[in-house]
Order: structure tokens, then C-alpha cells, then sequence
């Protein structure tokens, strides 16, 4: 995505590739060249940018906080239009763990992600690599038969696949979901082939005279310098997974012990009538751990959205 | 398949790729190489896009229960399309999400850039704060949003009568709950706020210097200045988010069930799709009822068809921005 | 950028994609046709069962399950609960799925049978001697499809109305309505609203979104027809579907819409301990038989009484009756084991003992004429002999099987969500509609 903000309109000189906004430790301004003296309006709107900010930041923030408060409820509680909890009960979270299979859907949502990204960055780097520094007959059409793949709806050709994964025996599991990836991810490729691009030949040829072949220049050469790349497109396919709903209900909405967290959650309620304030304890589990992923890459994570930023 | 590596200087886009003197054995080498960084992703092209494609025209034209072998019935299904009030209703509700919703996630995603990109004091714990709820997962958000909305005991209504304001039935009515639906999506324009936050930021200040020296005020520099380096992204963004539109499901799936407060037990959860009164009901949802529920995988693939084709037309858009930018990168 | 394939790449493209949709159109399971063993031969081997029951009901299926496995030791069951016939169809087309399936409702039978994705028992059932005519002619009627012997009866379910002996003591009213003029007095005497006009407790909730008040539970109370005798659909042409709606109308307007369904969505979830009757916050509601164990399971302060369903005051002739429908079970053509699998379903469907425990467990009505008659402890509870009483009403009824299933209810019920809050206004040109939506899927299906 840094290529589609160089702009022709732009008009300035060009930027050293892999400069501009992956370079830049912070999204934040830079601070103004020389100190000025403030005038009135400008504390104006300052004092209004911030009460804005602030407002905007309570109302990002209530959806969570009145989840936490409902999630500590009894169930008698949480069917009132009461906003704090009259007792408090932490027990509502094992509670959650024994009345449900939640650890059953933790672990397979956490198989299905792990895998999904590790098959997704041995089959996409090398096809993006070979989109974006080989050249090739057929190169363009291919890549953009790679944005027709992203950009089309799974449902278009959701019936056709769930055939073909039926008559190889693997609905019911969530393999039709995680070994797709071992072919090429349509989304990571494009990611990855818009960072790869942004890397300097001189590098490559550097390493080709060498006499290193493309594959020796691609693990020596170009796996180092994009790790940035690499780490955002991991983490996009490691949320799609664990945020996927569509994939698991289609396959394997019969067979509950390969549940993920997202189908199980949208059905606890019919199926283990599940209180809210259990209910929204368990949202609460299902969001932390991306959160906390986020928590400790959150650099990489909007590097890579930047990058992009189509499914995010 | 000739290689040459990229970045020779004077190659022209589009132009046929050059050609070395080099010795058969060595081409052929070559395009080993190629296959050898592609062959994965060609055989998930063909696997996951190609056979797909035709397959589900194929299956189009015929009856099909995912229990019997399919039979030809030549157009019947694409001419029950044309009597389906269902799939007028469910365009119509994706239709109108399209309209609304994309825009109200780029203007929110916008409004919040601008700001974040004009405060320098605490502008990296608004990024965070704005951003966090994009990572919810959809599900969760959906259970999360029906929850604050319940109509009668929610917190939402609940503050709302506080202030002596009677809320709207939200999720539960039928003209308010593709607006929740929309509120919904605002929550999360973090990751489009990402996108358009970098962006601005790569707008060179002289720019800005220039137009306030010609005595232009914050809108005509937003005009003449802002606008024009941003709407590549801002068409990215156009694109992006009618695709992701089209292919609108969990949400409104959730929503519809968690809000219509029916156990599914037996029915499944695709027995309350639409709640209330189809509103939520979008093509998609139509699209997985006829197949899997129906039992209909014919005329579900005369859907999955016509969604193919809008989605492609959609995506021609960004392919022929694409080709300028295919061309100008190197 | 060269948007061209060449000449030998398009080549090979189609010839690919041939090969492909040669494996897609080949690809579903033949149907196998699998001799039936001469009688008398002991099943054995593993039978894999799903039903749609959870918690307390799942344990009690387990227990007769367990009784199975002791008289067929070499039967080995794997049983699955919480399913739906959603899931079970698109498995069952995926090759995979149970080899015995239990569906919540009659009209599934329908759409499993038309597909052929349960299997004729016939040659089973004249195997092994099985008479038939011991199910009552309802039972045996869903159970069947066009002739085709699909289906065996599991258990039954008895829609009639509950209501709050407490309550209605209070309000000054001695027993259940009977017709619904009574039913919608009653219901606004024991209404009760809080200062600021919301409503702390409905004598009625008639909002078809609410709980067990879809479409085939209320239709008795009016006897409206479903279907016309050639098959198409009657529900714009028979007139006491209107008098129905108008009446559920007439008493949501007395309540506010609005307010009804806020409160409807505070409610707690039907199938937990908060569910509204059982909290007392409504006096009277439809709902089936199995009620009786939730309420002494999870309510036990609750007094409640069971009653026919009220009738509209032209079918008060039919008072009695009530709505009927079954849990019905198959074996797949995806059995791998359909002996085994046939083993099961003649125990669950046959076998007084285990039919009579499994009533008694869960609360269900039995469906044989033995178990009927002498029904165990069943028999002795006077809130259950209403239900028993109504199975065996004449004038009860059961919800046409169609091969398009769920659908034809699923239409109407979208259709009553749009009429009680009161964004469709005309009354014929809506049921019209769903006239021709439902023959339009009734064609699509053939």
C-alpha cells in the first residue's frame, strides 16, 4: 500500500523505497520545525481536538467496560437495566470453562490459527517473491488473478469447495480450512509481494552475482529484510482465523468437538443456555488474547495495516 | 517464462518481457526456478478459483440436494431468480448496506484520521484506543453490541432514559436494525482509520505551506491539497469495503439470532436469519439458507453466480487503478 | 499489462477445468444398495446417533441408550447431541452424518424423505414383523412421506397452554380461558405495568417471535389449513388464518408494540432457569408438555395448571385439541451399518420400556398404543394427562410434511413478524404473498 500512496499529484522528489510510513517508528506528526508562540485559536482547537478525542476514546471504550461489569453479575442481574454489579462474582469466568467446552474451543481455535499461518508463510512467500522480483511470462495475469481471489466473497464459491472437501472425507474437521493454505493465500501473497517490491534490487543482484540462486537469494537476502512484511501478513492470517465464523459454521457446524471459539460462542446460548453474564464473560475471553497479541506486536501489526489494509 | 530480474532500466511496462540470448537448457532452468516459487499458489489458483468458478455454473443449471447426483433442469433455476422475493428482499438489505454502511466507515475512518493526524499530545493512546476495537472478534462484537442495545434493559436505553430519552428498539426493530448494524461497523473503523491516518501523514507539507501562503482556509486546503493525495487509498478503501460488504454474513447472522432471543435448538442457527422482519436478512444469509438449509445447492449456485459477477465488476474498478500502478512502480 | 492468455495456456485452462467438473458432477456418494440380512441375525458394530436434545434431556437419552447397549451388547453407540437437521442434512450430503438421525419436527420428515437422505424402512419393517398400526394414525402420518415409510416415531411433543395458578388467583380468575375472547381478557386482567406505562408482566405474550409462539403452535386455535389438496399452499385462501392474525393483532395493539417487545427482550432465555413463566412475568403461554419438568426442575414454587389450547370462538366445538408434533428418526443412506443402525431405532421407536422410561424421564408423550395406554407415572400426574388427553384428541393436529421442510413455516412466521408490529398493514395482500412464496419453494424443491 506504500506504492499507492506515492502520487503523481504528490509532485515532490521521490523517497527512498522502504522510507516513508514503514520507516517511521510512530504514526504520530512530526513536531514542528521551530517553537511559535500559540494564539488564541490555536489553544482553541487544540482544547477542541482533545474534548473530541477523549469523547470519541469513552465511546470506543464503554462497549468493553460495560461487558467487564455485566461479566461479573449474577444471572438474575444481568437480565436487569442495573449498570453495576450489586455483588461481584469472578466465579462467573470458570463458570464459563465448566458449563461450556470453551477450553475445547480455545485449543482448536488456537490449531486452526497456528496452522493456517505457518502453512500460509511456506507456500506465500515464495509466490510473492516470484511476483515481485522475478519476471516472468503470464506474471501480470496471475497477479491479477490473485486480487480476483482476494477480492471475491467466499460464498461464491462456498458450495463447489464444500463438495470437493466432502468427497475427500474432511468435513466435519477444520482441514478444509487450514490446508488451502499450504496453495498460496490470495490476501498474504498480495501483502507480501507490496512489501517485497519496496525492497531494492541492488540487494538481490548483489547476492545473484554471488552465484546464489533466486531460492538462496529469497532465504539470505529478502526473508531478513522483510520481517516486518512477513510479521504483519502472519498476524492478518492468524486474526482472519481466529475471528472466522463463516468457515467453521460451513464445515464443521455438525461435529462440536471441532468447534472454534466464534461458532461456539454464537450458539452457547441455544445450547447450554448460557446466562449473559456467562455470555459475556466468554466474549470477553474470546477478545483477550487477540488483544493481547496486539499488545506485543501492535508495531508490526500497523505497519502491516498500513501496508494494506483490506481485510484487517 | 523468461526471467530477467526487475528493474532493468528502460523496460516499459506491459511491453513483451526481454529477451536474453541465453542457451535453452538455461531458459528452462529458468522457468523451473518460477515454478518451482509458484507452484503452490497456481495449483490453489486453479483448485480454489478456477474450478470453483466453472463448477458453480455448472451446477446452476441443475437440481441438485447435496443427496442425489445433479440433474440437468437447463434454466430453471436462473428463471426463479427473477420470481424469488427472497433475493429481492436480500439485495435490497445488501444493497442498502452498501450504500450506507461504506460510507459511514469512511467518513468515521476519515473524521478520526484527520483528527489523530492534527493532535501531537497523546495522539499514539488515541491510535490504540481507536483502534482496539477493530481486533474484536465479529461474533463477540455482534454479542456484545446486541447486549448494550437490548431495547428494554440495556445499558444504552437505560443511560438514554436517564437523560429522558426513550430509546428505539435498536436490533429488535425493523427500521433501526440495520442502523445498529451500522453503528456496529463504525466501532471498528479502527483498521480503515490506520490506513488513512498513514496516508494523510504522506501528504508533503510544503503542500500545505504553499496553499495557506495563497490564503486558502482548512476546507479549500482539505480540498485542493488533502483530498486529491489521499483518494487513492480513499478508492482502495471504496473497493475494499463494498467487497467486504457483499459478503456481509456473521454479523448479521448473530445479530438476528441473538435479538430474536428464540432458542434454535433443532432449528439451527439459520432458522432466525433476518430477525426482525427480514431486515437483517442479506444476500449472503439467503445464499447459505438455500443451500444448506433448502437443501436447494442449484439455485444456490445461480446466487453464488450473480454475486461472482458483481463482485468482479466491483473489483474491475480497483484493477484498472491497478494497471497504472502496476506501470508505475518500476 | 497483457491480459491474453496464450494459446496453449487456454488449452490447457479448459481441458482442466473439464477434468474438474467431470470429478465435481461425479463426486456426491451413489446410492449403495445394501442387502438386508435375513431375520434374525444379531446387529453388531458401531451406530453413530445424533440427536437435538442438550443438558438434563441428553443425560436422560443416555441412559436409555445405555439400556440398549446392555440388550445389544455387540451394538456399540456413539451418540450425538445438540444437533440440528441443518447439519445433519448437509453431512448426510457430504457422505458423512449419522447412521441414526433425530429430527425435532414432522415437517422435516418432508424434505428427509423427497431427498431421499433417510432411507425406506420398509423392507425392515416387513422383515422384521413390525406392526405399524400400533403408532396412532397421527403418528402414523408423519411419520410417512407420500407412502414412504422414512420415518419412525421417537417420542411426541403436546402443545397446550400453561398458566399460573398463583396469578391468576390474584387476578380473581378461577380456571384457563377457553376461547381466545377469554384468553385475551384474562390476559389483560393479568397484565400488569410499572408507573411509567412499561410492562412488568404479560397476562399473554401473543408476539409470534416470543418463546414456542411460531406459527404451527397457534394455528390450531383457529383450525386453519396449511396446505390446499393438491398441495399448494391454503394459508391466503382459508379465512381463519386472518381471524388468528387479527386477533394476535388486536391484543398486541392493546399492549403497544413497542413496549411489548422491549419488554419480550429482557426477558430471560426460554431454555434457562430466567425463563419468563417461571420468574412470573407472564401469567399464561403456549407451550409443549416437556415444560412440566423444566418448570419442577428449575421452578419448583411455581403453581401452574395445564390446559387444552383456547379456541376461537367459531371452532369452540374442538376444544380439547392441541397441536401435535413428533420427534421422528431415520437411518441415513450414508449408514454405515444400517443393521445396526435399524437395531437402534426399532428399540427407540418400539420397545414399551424404553419408550414408557424415556416419556417418564424427559416428559415427553409416548407414541404407541401400549405405551399410551399404560404410561407409568405419566399417568398419575394430573398437569401430563391434559397433554396425554389432547395427543389422543381427534381433533389435534400435526404440521403437513412438505419436501421443502422448515420453509413453509419459516414463511409464515417472517410474514406474522411484519404483520403484529405493523409495517404490513393489509392483511389479504400479505397472506397472498406468502402464499406464493410458499409455492414458488414448493416448485423450486419439486
Amino acid at each position: 500500500m506504500t506504492a499507492l500512496t506515492h502520487d503523481s499529484a504528490s509532485g515532490g522528489p521521490p523517497r527512498p523505497r522502504g522510507g516513508g510510513v514503514l520507516g517511521r517508528d510512530d504514526l504520530t506528526a512530526p513536531a514542528p520545525r521551530r517553537p511559535r508562540r500559540r494564539t488564541r485559536t490555536e489553544v482553541l482547537l487544540f482544547v477542541a481536538r482533545h474534548s473530541i478525542a477523549i469523547a470519541l476514546s469513552l465511546m470506543f471504550l464503554a462497549p468493553v467496560v460495560f461487558l467487564v461489569l455485566t461479566s461479573f453479575m449474577t444471572s438474575d442481574q444481568s437480565l436487569t437495566s442495573n449498570l453495576w454489579p450489586a455483588s461481584w462474582h469472578p466465579e462467573n469466568y470458570a463458570d464459563v470453562f465448566t458449563r461450556t467446552p470453551m477450553a475445547k474451543y480455545l485449543l482448536n481455535t488456537a490449531v486452526y490459527a497456528v496452522l493456517a499461518t505457518l502453512f500460509m508463510l511456506l507456500s506465500s512467500v515464495p509466490a510473492a517473491y516470484a511476483l515481485a522480483k522475478l519476471r516472468w511470462r503470464g506474471r501480470n495475469l496471475t497477479f491479477v488473478a490473485i486480487v480476483c481471489m482476494m477480492m471475491l466473497p467466499p460464498q461464491v464459491t462456498t458450495v463447489p469447495l464444500y463438495l470437493m472437501w466432502a468427497n475427500w472425507g474432511l468435513t466435519g474437521s477444520l482441514w478444509p480450512l487450514i490446508l488451502p493454505m499450504l496453495l498460496g493465500d490470495a490476501f498474504s501473497i498480495f501483502l507480501l509481494r507490496q512489501f517485497l517490491v519496496t525492497i531494492p534490487d541492488e540487494y538481490l543482484d548483489a547476492a545473484r552475482v554471488d552465484g546464489c540462486g533466486e531460492w538462496r537469494a529469497l532465504l539470505r537476502v529478502v526473508l531478513p529484510m522483510a520481517r516486518p512484511g512477513i510479521a504483519a501478513a502472519a498476524m492478518f492470517q492468524f486474526f482472519y482465523a481466529w475471528n472466522d465464523y463463516y468457515g467453521p459454521l460451513l464445515y464443521t457446524s455438525e461435529n462440536e468437538s471441532a468447534w472454534t471459539l466464534s461458532l461456539g460462542l454464537a450458539s452457547f446460548r441455544s445450547l447450554h443456555a448460557v446466562q449473559w453474564n456467562l455470555l459475556t464473560a466468554a466474549t470477553l475471553l474470546t477478545m483477550v488474547p487477540i488483544m493481547l497479541v496486539f499488545f506485543f506486536a501492535q508495531k508490526a501489526f500497523v505497519q502491516g495495516v498500513t501496508l494494506t489494509g483490506v481485510k484487517g | 517464462m523468461a526471467i530477467t530480474t526487475v528493474g532493468a532500466p528502460g523496460t516499459t511496462p506491459g511491453a513483451p518481457p526481454a529477451r536474453r540470448s541465453a542457451p535453452r537448457w538455461w531458459r528452462a532452468r529458468e522457468r523451473l526456478t518460477v515454478l518451482s516459487f509458484m507452484a503452490p499458489a497456481l495449483i490453489g489458483l486453479a483448485l480454489f478459483l478456477v474450478y470453483p468458478l466453472l463448477a458453480s455454473v455448472y451446477f446452476s443449471f441443475t437440481k441438485f440436494d447435496l443427496i442425489n447426483p445433479p440433474q440437468w433442469v437447463g434454466l430453471r433455476n436462473w428463471t426463479f431468480l427473477l420470481h424469488d422475493p427472497n433475493v429481492r428482499t436480500a439485495a435490497t438489505n445488501t444493497l442498502w448496506l452498501v450504500v450506507v454502511m461504506v460510507p459511514a466507515r469512511m467518513l468515521g475512518a476519515l473524521g478520526t484520521g484527520l483528527l489523530l493526524a492534527r493532535s501531537r499530545r497523546g495522539a499514539g493512546i488515541y491510535r490504540t484506543l481507536f483502534y482496539l476495537p477493530a481486533l474484536a472478534p465479529p461474533v463477540a462484537a455482534t454479542l456484545a453490541f446486541v447486549f448494550l442495545f437490548k431495547p428494554g434493559t440495556g445499558p444504552v436505553n437505560s443511560l438514554l432514559a436517564h437523560v429522558g430519552i426513550e430509546g428505539p428498539l435498536w436490533f429488535n426493530s425493523p427500521q433501526w436494525a440495520k442502523p445498529s448494524l451500522v453503528l456496529l461497523a463504525l466501532w471498528g473503523i479502527g483498521d480503515l482509520m490506520i490506513i488513512f491516518l498513514a496516508a494523510l501523514l504522506d501528504v508533503p507539507k510544503q503542500l500545505y505551506e504553499a496553499a495557506s501562503l495563497d490564503g486558502a482556509n482548512a476546507w479549500q486546503q482539505f480540498r485542493a491539497v488533502t483530498l486529491p493525495a489521499i483518494s487513492p487509498v480513499l478508492l482502495f478503501a471504496a473497493v475494499t469495503g463494498v467487497i467486504q460488504t457483499l459478503q456481509y454474513f456473521t454479523q448479521a447472522a448473530v445479530a438476528a439470532s441473538v435479538a430474536s432471543g428464540q432458542a434454535t435448538t433443532g432449528g439451527g442457527i439459520s432458522s432466525t436469519f433476518g430477525y426482525p422482519e427480514n431486515s437483517t436478512f442479506t444476500y449472503p444469509l439467503w445464499l447459505y439458507v438455500v443451500g444448506f438449509r433448502y437443501g436447494a445447492l442449484g439455485y444456490a449456485n445461480v446466487l453464488a453466480v450473480v454475486l461472482f459477477v458483481v463482485a468482479i465488476t466491483v473489483t474491475a474498478i480497483l484493477l484498472r487503478r491497478f494497471r497504472t500502478f502496476l506501470g508505475s512502480e518500476r | 499489462m497483457s491480459l491474453t492468455l496464450g494459446r496453449t495456456a487456454l488449452k490447457r485452462t479448459i481441458v482442466v477445468a473439464a477434468v474438474a467438473l467431470l470429478t465435481a458432477a461425479g463426486c456426491t456418494p451413489s446410492p449403495s444398495e445394501k442387502p438386508v440380512a435375513s431375520p434374525g441375525v444379531e446387529p453388531s458394530g458401531t451406530v453413530e446417533f445424533w440427536h437435538f436434545f442438550t443438558d438434563r434431556e441428553a443425560k436422560a437419552i443416555d441412559t436409555v441408550i445405555a439400556d440398549f447397549k446392555a440388550k445389544y451388547p455387540k451394538v456399540n453407540v456413539v451418540v450425538k447431541s445438540g444437533q440440528d437437521d441443518t447439519k445433519m442434512l448437509q453431512a448426510i450430503g457430504a457422505g458423512q452424518g449419522p447412521d441414526v438421525g433425530l429430527s425435532y419436527s414432522t415437517d422435516a420428515a418432508g424434505q428427509l424423505c423427497n431427498s431421499s437422505a433417510w432411507i425406506d424402512l420398509k423392507q425392515y419393517v416387513d422383515r422384521d414383523k413390525v406392526d405399524v398400526n400400533k403408532f396412532p394414525e397421527t403418528v402414523r402420518n408423519y411419520t410417512e412421506f407420500k407412502g414412504k415409510r422414512c420415518a419412525m416415531p421417537f417420542l411426541a411433543d403436546t402443545y397446550g397452554l400453561y398458566y399460573n395458578k398463583t396469578l391468576l388467583a390474584e387476578a380473581g380468575l378461577s380456571g384457563p380461558p377457553k376461547t381466545l375472547t377469554e384468553l385475551s381478557d384474562m390476559a389483560k386482567k393479568l397484565t400488569k405495568r410499572k408507573a411509567d406505562g412499561t410492562i412488568e408482566r404479560a397476562g399473554f405474550l401473543p408476539l409470534s417471535s416470543f418463546y414456542e409462539n411460531v406459527p404451527s403452535h397457534l394455528y390450531p386455535m383457529v383450525g386453519a389449513k396449511w396446505l390446499n389438496d393438491d398441495g399448494t399452499s391454503a394459508v391466503g385462501s382459508d379465512p381463519a388464518w386472518k381471524e388468528l392474525l387479527k386477533w394476535q393483532k388486536d391484543l398486541v395493539d392493546w399492549y403497544g408494540y413497542d413496549k411489548l417487545e422491549k419488554f419480550r427482550a429482557s426477558l430471560g432465555d426460554e431454555w434457562s432457569a430466567d425463563n419468563a413463566f417461571h420468574k412470573g412475568q407472564v401469567a399464561m403461554m403456549v407451550d409443549g408438555e416437556f415444560r412440566i419438568a423444566y418448570l419442577r426442575d428449575q421452578a419448583k414454587d411455581v403453581q401452574f395448571g395445564t390446559a387444552p389450547l383456547p379456541m376461537s370462538d367459531s371452532q369452540s366445538s374442538r376444544y380439547g385439541a392441541g397441536y401435535v408434533t413428533g420427534n421422528i428418526m431415520g437411518v441415513s443412506r450414508t449408514a454405515k451399518n444400517p443393521e445396526a443402525a435399524w437395531a437402534l431405532v426399532r428399540y427407540l421407536s418400539t420397545d414399551t420400556g424404553a419408550i414408557v422410561k424415556l416419556a417418564n424421564l424427559i416428559k415427553n408423550v409416548p407414541t404407541t398404543t401400549e405405551a399410551l395406554a399404560n404410561p407409568g407415572d405419566l399417568a398419575t400426574d394430573p398437569e401430563f394427562k391434559v397433554f396425554i388427553d389432547m395427543f389422543q384428541n381427534p381433533n389435534s393436529v400435526h404440521m403437513p410434511s412438505t419436501a421443502i421442510g422448515p420453509a413453509l413455516e419459516e414463511t409464515m412466521s417472517k410474514f406474522m413478524q411484519k404483520w403484529q408490529s405493523g409495517s404490513a398493514t393489509d392483511l389479504d395482500a400479505g397472506l397472498k404473498g406468502v402464499d406464493e412464496e410458499i409455492n414458488k419453494q414448493l416448485q423450486l424443491a419439486g
